[in-house]
């Protein structure tokens, strides 16, 4: 009977209605305490794990663990399979923290649009869910953890099951002041629009069913980037192993890796934009109807060309016997040039032939811009006086930036992410040019293909690309769409 | 840009351009020219090596035309041709199934996520988008084909991951937005036309440069592809083209290897020719088909945000 006052009051003015959000707010407040890194969800009976797990005196076990720091728990328990469970309670602990943290910021910042408090309530209400299925998934884990060390070593703090409550009450009430939110401003929930776009979403069932196996469910083996596989315990039951594959990663190949991957994409993105907008405005420019489509097929059709192809292309250029360059140079009267033992050479050469590879592709799609733009712009200018080249810098230019700036933050999404059948077809598993033409993807694939048991160093090196591309493009996108949202990606 | 060639060529008389322009359409057509010849000169020699006599390349090099013109090395690669030729059905096979199942796929979500009446149309390709940003890695996804799924060694794994890209997804979806309004959707619906009615009736025949664009560069991801066949193929009837060939450069140089430490003589082993022999057989149809769908491909490729 009292709730339902409430929410009568809540309801009943329009200060009410944010008062519901304040609350909330302030609970999610005391949850992130709750879940500040100094309190204990865990508590373990530590003297009986070591007897289970025949730990010796040396063992590590506390008493209390958080949510955070029970992954050294599973490292120090050497019980490998809790681990995966783990790994997946501490990624859903960050993401309800996320959630949280985002509700508080945009109800101090009283963030409304169009359709009142609808989104304000969906904030809170995703935070709520959240954290109530987080605690579900703790007391999951706790029976789950206790099946495994095969006695009920491990307790929850009340904490979780305070939250529990807590939560889930949040989530009902905010449930109750969205749906009236919602026929105040005619918006409609998920199950609504089932039943009116049903079509649209049955559409959808196929794509949905592709990235699931190919994308979305291969993220979980992110968690092999933690263990030290071996073939006696299998993937999931490998040992734990922390952040060691990260180190190790760090100290032997990382640094080299990064500095090529990233240079090497630094340098496509410029050398290649600069080249891809110079002849897309040439193109532009051709009156002659044959050339400019000669040109454009031309140009074109390295594109077409498997990078099987370009190995053989590659080598037949610069073997150093009968390579074409080699021909030239000794008929010239110089001496051969070892290309494939000389390590110098080969950032040219990649570079060379990726631009090769990609400026008819690069050049169409700026070239289809540069057809969008109104032909009376040019009309105008030439009127005024404005030659060729003013009327690229002035007209032509400047409205490629939307393009431009689109591409860009596409390959920024993607600068850790190497031209990887580029680099492995021109250079193969030519160690002496390692040092300059190795990246991430030729070192994953290597390691994949030939050394089973670098599961662990292999995934790790993976998750780094994934991580690190996700967080670059996230920070970049949002100060793009701070400054004109017009241009931002999403 | 019809109205600035008619501009340029007729309406205006040469005497009046001014001197920049014509500086301008000079070095044009040397810049595109130039760029041109180099884009191609490595196609010619690929084509005319594989026409040479392999001890004349052996003896003199690779050069731009044929030496001491033969078509052995054909004859070579035809004489046992079932191998190849089951590399080629295979391909065929895995680029039709491919690229007719994943331009459907394609062309529906795109279809779905333009639609300005469907709330999650920006939810929904923002998880699209999110899987080229962020994922697992080649390690776990290899994983879940061969381990989880146990589909190592059948066709199933090598042609199902390419079905879709968030690129084309993206590609597709700019291109329906473009061409088609959505006041002729409205009114459809007013019309008391369904969603299924909108997409076969309306959206579905205006998508011709859409359908070629996305369609070839599906159909391109299949036919050049060998990365698959690498990681998936446990035998070589599943192979395809391409690593049918990358697989026969290696053996040629791992060939090469053995004679040079066993002091036999490499001219004796027909490598050189052959290996662009079957380079050209298998880039051929990708470039003889390529010219028909090049029209579409400046009205098709229309790069846009993630969000609609």
């Amino acid at each position: 009977m009292e709730k339902k006052s409430l929410i009568d009051k809540l309801e009943g003015e329009y200060s009410g209605r944010r008062l519901g959000l304040i609350v909330s707010a302030l609970i999610s407040v005391l949850i992130l305490i709750a879940s500040l890194p100094f309190v204990n969800w865990f508590f373990v009976k530590a003297a009986d794990v070591v007897d289970i797990m025949k730990l010796g005196e040396d063992a590590d076990i506390a008493s209390g663990y958080t949510t955070y720091n029970f992954l050294s728990f599973v490292g120090e328990s050497g019980k490998g399979i809790l681990g995966m469970a783990a790994m997946i309670v501490f990624i859903w602990a960050v993401a309800t923290l996320y959630f949280h943290i985002a509700l508080i910021v945009k109800v101090v910042l009283n963030r409304k649009n169009k359709n009142g408090y609808l989104g304000l309530y969906q904030t809170a209400k995703t935070a709520m869910l959240f954290s109530t299925l987080l605690s579900l998934l703790l007391i999951g884990y706790m029976v789950f953890c206790n099946k495994q060390m095969g006695a009920n070593v491990i307790s929850l703090s009340p904490i979780v099951y305070i939250i529990l409550v807590i939560a889930l009450a949040a989530y009902i009430v905010l449930s109750i002041l969205e749906k009236r939110e919602m026929s105040r401003y005619k918006e409609h929930g998920l199950f609504k629009e089932i039943k009116k776009n049903w079509v649209l979403f049955l559409m959808l069932i196929p794509t949905f069913i592709y990235f699931l196996i190919n994308n979305y469910l291969p993220m979980i083996g992110s968690y092999f980037a933690f263990t030290n596989y071996n073939f006696r315990d299998g993937l999931w039951a490998s040992p734990f192993y922390g952040f060691k594959n990260f180190e190790y990663l760090w100290k032997s190949d990382l640094p080299r890796l990064i500095r090529n991957t990233v240079g090497y994409n630094i340098i496509f993105i410029i050398v290649g934009n600069v080249l891809q907008i110079l002849f897309a405005i040439l193109v532009s420019r051709v009156t002659v109807k044959w050339f400019k489509k000669t040109s454009q097929t031309l140009m074109f059709m390295p594109y077409f060309v498997s990078f099987v192809i370009l190995n053989v292309l590659v080598y037949n250029f610069f073997e150093y016997n009968y390579g074409f360059i080699n021909n030239i140079v000794t008929s010239l009267g110089g001496s051969k040039i070892d290309f494939y033992n000389t390590p110098s050479y080969w950032p040219y050469l990649i570079t060379a032939f990726y631009i090769w590879k990609n400026i008819g592709y690069g050049m169409v799609v700026y070239l289809a811009a540069i057809m969008g733009i109104d032909t009376e712009l040019y009309e105008a200018a030439r009127v005024d006086g404005a030659n060729v080249f003013q009327q690229i810098r002035r007209i032509t230019i400047p409205l490629l930036k939307p393009t431009f700036i689109i591409l860009l933050l596409y390959a920024l999404g993607s600068i850790m992410k190497g031209q990887f059948e580029l680099f492995y077809q021109m250079v193969g598993k030519n160690g002496v040019l390692f040092g300059v033409t190795d990246i991430l993807d030729t070192y994953v694939y290597r390691k994949t293909t030939t050394e089973p048991l670098s599961i662990g160093p292999s995934t790790a090196a993976g998750l780094f690309q994934s991580v690190f591309g996700f967080v670059l493009i996230i920070v970049v996108n949002w100060l793009v769409k701070k400054k004109n949202s017009d241009y931002a990606l999403f | 840009m019809i109205s600035i060639e008619k501009d340029n060529s007729s309406s205006r008389s040469k005497i009046k351009k001014a001197t920049s322009t014509r500086v301008f359409e000079i070095i044009t057509y040397i810049l595109l020219a130039l760029g041109s010849i180099i884009c191609v000169i490595p196609f010619i020699m690929i084509l005319s090596g594989s026409f040479s006599d392999n001890r004349a390349i052996l003896v003199e090099g690779y050069s731009l035309l044929p030496r001491q013109f033969t078509t052995a090395a054909y004859e070579m690669i035809f004489k046992a041709p079932k191998d190849i030729l089951q590399a080629y059905k295979m391909t065929i096979f895995y680029t039709a199934i491919g690229t007719t199942l994943g331009l459907l796929m394609i062309t529906m979500t795109s279809f779905v996520i333009s639609r300005k009446e469907f709330k999650y149309r920006n939810t929904v390709s923002f998880l699209i988008y999110f899987t080229s940003i962020f994922g697992g890695g080649i390690m776990p996804w290899f994983l879940m084909y061969a381990n989880v799924l146990g589909l190592k060694g059948t066709a199933f794994a090598i042609w199902f991951p390419a079905l879709m890209s968030p690129f084309l997804v993206i590609l597709m979806r700019t291109y329906i937005v473009g061409s088609v309004p959505d006041a002729i959707t409205e009114s459809a619906k007013i019309d008391g036309a369904g969603n299924f009615r909108v997409f076969t009736r309306i959206v579905l025949p205006v998508l011709g440069p859409g359908l070629a664009t996305v369609g070839l560069f599906l159909a391109l991801g299949y036919w050049n592809d060998w990365y698959r066949s690498s990681m998936f193929s446990t035998d070589s009837k599943t192979w395809e083209l391409q690593f049918y060939l990358y697989n026969m450069l290696n053996q040629a140089s791992a060939m090469k290897q053995m004679a040079q430490n066993t002091s036999i003589s490499t001219k004796d082993l027909p490598t050189e020719s052959v290996k662009l022999a079957m380079s050209v057989v298998a880039t051929g149809p990708v470039l003889l088909f390529y010219p028909f769908v090049q029209k579409y491909f400046v009205s098709g490729i229309t790069v846009g945000a993630v969000k609609g």
